[in-house]
């Protein structure tokens, strides 16, 4: 692992060069331009709000800054694992024709990702600004989370990467499973909506199930924490943000080991 | 101990083996459930014979500092394989390879342009994607864009390019990345007459500079023409490693001997893509020949051979012969260009020939134009294999009224009204 983020490192003069290539081909020949990594999320949280916020009447106040302040993070990490399944077996021009670390690649497309969700973090602002919410001091917790958040996808991005080469079935896969962790996750809702649960001879509390919602599933204690700092303006849980971080590091670990073990055959499969 | 000595061998391999696994089995799948218990139990793959691909088995080379060393062999043979091994993009079944020195690789040119990004644009990411530094690319940005003559294309983008233009500026950023090894495939023939002239020069330049150079290429007379070495990779295997002249013409003689075989039998190692040619029969020895050329001197007119040799003053060829017994002798001068073209040929049934001697071809005029030519000439007795042609540079210097290839006799006549 240390090898992998090391020769990250060293190659990082490429890795920036393909990720501002990527943030600058997204926009290229489209009228509005970089105008869009404003308004793609607008537009995917105006929907949500309509649906839940409109039809589906939630109980949850100032809905839409609340859904922005999961959505903007969830779109980091959905379109980085998306983007990134494909990320190696997509590029054979490179991969059979120069020599360079194959993480690039994956990490080319989290890094996109990363600094599309950084720019768009003053619109949250914005909005939080229009329902007269400012930012509070609880921000200092951003880089955390965001680190935490970062390792995590990216482990997930090395191994779906890795393997998606030899199995392209994989890339049909992941945009359900991406989807259904969507729903698994508290985005569009709060773990405070769980009640008693009494299903299939399982009988557990109100907050027993909150447990299990939250350190079953990495990005809901991701997700919580982004929503303390920017919607509730606390100091995130540590247990969750713990569990993540243990989780994060021990999966990158197994991932690059999987990663450096399929990175000879790449040139061969691609 | 800090090593002041620079290592002498630019790349060595040992006995390095490349083999393919197969993806398209019958009856039989790498199911993702089965891979992801090997993944996660770290057991090693099983390699079958039956499932592989041999591509290189078993190649040992040595390739000096500062040389510039052709791969030639026939499709299929592993040349490119052995040149992804080299630079790093393969990495080898089994065995030892050592390279020293950054490496370039132009294996395709253009590798990850994007067809909506400016030409500067795409100089910045190719140049980083090939090894570049910011720093580096920052200097020499501006002699890549003078070098791919794209004008104010530089800064439309990419796709609006003809293809001549794509492969300039390609070629412009690969060759201005400054290796210690540079590795070439097939990909000299970039661009029109001018632009390939240029390129010529850049490549000689690398060369003058001191670096070491492998390329692969089907153009034997570039081979012949620019090359230290040779080497001819045949069924995986290296099956000659020497003066390009010697392995060329090995070569050819492989590649007629499978031709040969294919008109009399119907199908050949030529047909089997990859599989090796069939051996050649050793036909230089004098035993076998009857007669040998010990030695072809070019002379012009009396006294000392010129270094160079006027394009409107005469030549002779000196054949010296060698024949232990009376022999009925024919003999073949060539002249050939600096791209291997025949420019003229010329025969002589010399007669019965015995003892030693010395044969004299008399060209009144040479008539050449100024460059460098290559007189080639071989000897064959009646009824016997030809012996081995003897090859010579000829120089010719430049003539003040006149250029190209040819240096006919002129005459002005001018005849006022």
């Amino acid at each position: 692992m240390i090898r992998n983020l090391r020769e990250l490192y060293q190659y990082r003069a490429l890795l920036w060069a393909l990720t501002l290539r990527e943030l600058k081909a997204r926009y290229r020949a489209s009228v509005l331009g970089f105008l869009w990594t404003f308004l793609n999320p607008t537009l995917n949280m105006v929907v949500y709000v309509v649906v839940f916020g409109v039809i589906n009447r939630t109980s949850i106040e100032r809905y839409p800054f609340f859904l922005f302040c999961g959505l903007l993070p969830w779109i980091f990490f959905s379109t980085s694992v998306l983007g990134g399944t494909t990320s190696v077996s997509d590029r054979r021009d490179l991969l059979t024709k120069v020599r360079f670390p194959a993480q690039v690649l994956p990490a080319t497309v989290v890094l996109t990702n990363l600094l599309n969700f950084l720019l768009s973090l003053p619109l949250l602002f914005l909005l939080g600004a229009a329902y007269g919410d400012w930012p509070t001091w609880h921000l200092v917790y951003l880089p955390l989370v965001l680190v935490l958040q970062v390792f995590f996808t990216l482990a997930v991005t090395y191994f779906l990467s890795a393997l998606n080469v030899a199995f392209r079935d994989l890339q049909h896969v992941v945009a359900n499973l991406v989807q259904m962790l969507f729903f698994l996750t508290p985005v569009l809702w709060t773990l405070d909506t769980i009640g008693d649960v009494e299903r299939f001879g399982v009988t557990l509390t109100a907050a027993q199930a909150r447990d299990v919602m939250t350190f079953g599933n990495p990005m809901a204690g991701i997700m919580n924490a982004w929503r303390d700092i920017f919607f509730l303006h606390r100091v995130p849980a540590w247990q969750p943000l713990a569990e993540v971080a243990l989780l994060s590091l021990v999966l990158l670990w197994l991932a690059s080991g999987v990663f450096e073990r399929r990175r000879e055959e790449f040139a061969e499969l691609v | 101990m800090p090593q002041t000595v620079p290592v002498p061998n630019a790349i060595v391999l040992e006995n390095v083996v490349k083999t393919f696994k197969k993806t398209s089995r019958r009856k039989e799948f790498t199911t993702l459930k089965s891979e992801l218990v090997r993944l996660l139990t770290f057991q090693k793959e099983r390699h079958e014979p039956a499932h592989t691909i041999p591509a290189l088995t078993g190649v040992d080379l040595v390739i000096p500092r500062g040389k510039t060393v052709a791969i030639v062999g026939r499709n299929g043979s592993g040349k490119s394989t052995l040149l992804k091994l080299i630079t790093g993009i393969y990495s080898a079944t089994s065995g030892k390879l050592e390279v020293n020195g950054r490496i370039s690789a132009l294996l395709e040119l253009g590798a990850g342009f994007h067809p909506d990004f400016t030409g500067r644009e795409n100089i910045l990411i190719n140049g980083i994607i090939l090894g570049m530094s910011r720093a580096e690319l920052k200097d020499r940005i501006e002699a890549i864009i003078e070098f791919a003559e794209l004008g104010d294309f530089i800064d439309e983008p990419v796709r609006t390019y003809s293809s001549g233009m794509f492969m300039r500026l390609a070629f412009a950023v690969a060759t201005h990345v400054d290796p210690d090894i540079l590795i070439i495939d097939e990909i000299l023939s970039v661009g029109d007459e001018h632009f390939q002239r240029k390129s010529q020069e850049k490549m000689n330049e690398f060369r003058r500079s001191g670096r070491t150079i492998v390329l692969v290429t089907h153009s034997l007379s570039t081979v012949e023409s620019w090359c230290d070495a040779a080497v001819w990779i045949d069924g995986g295997k290296v099956r000659m490693y020497g003066e390009p002249r010697d392995i060329i013409a090995e070569y050819r003689r492989a590649i007629a001997a499978a031709e040969a075989e294919a008109t009399k039998t119907g199908h050949s190692a030529l047909s089997m893509p990859g599989l090796a040619l069939p051996g050649t029969n050793q036909v230089d020895t004098p035993d076998v020949s009857g007669v040998k050329l010990t030695a072809v001197r070019l002379r012009s007119g009396e006294g000392e051979p010129p270094e160079v040799f006027a394009p409107s003053g005469p030549l002779q060829v000196m054949l010296d012969w060698a024949a232990p017994r009376p022999i009925d002798v024919e003999v073949t001068v060539d002249v050939l260009g600096g791209d291997g073209r025949l420019v003229f040929s010329a025969s002589h049934a010399a007669g019965e020939l015995s003892g030693t001697g010395t044969l004299q071809l008399r060209l009144a005029r040479l008539g050449l134009g100024e460059g460098t030519w290559e007189v080639v000439a071989a000897v064959k007795a009646k009824g016997l294999p030809p012996g081995p042609p003897v090859r010579v540079g000829l120089k010719v210097g430049p003539d003040g009224t006149a250029a190209g290839l040819l240096r006919p006799e002129l005459t002005w006549v001018r005849s006022d009204e």
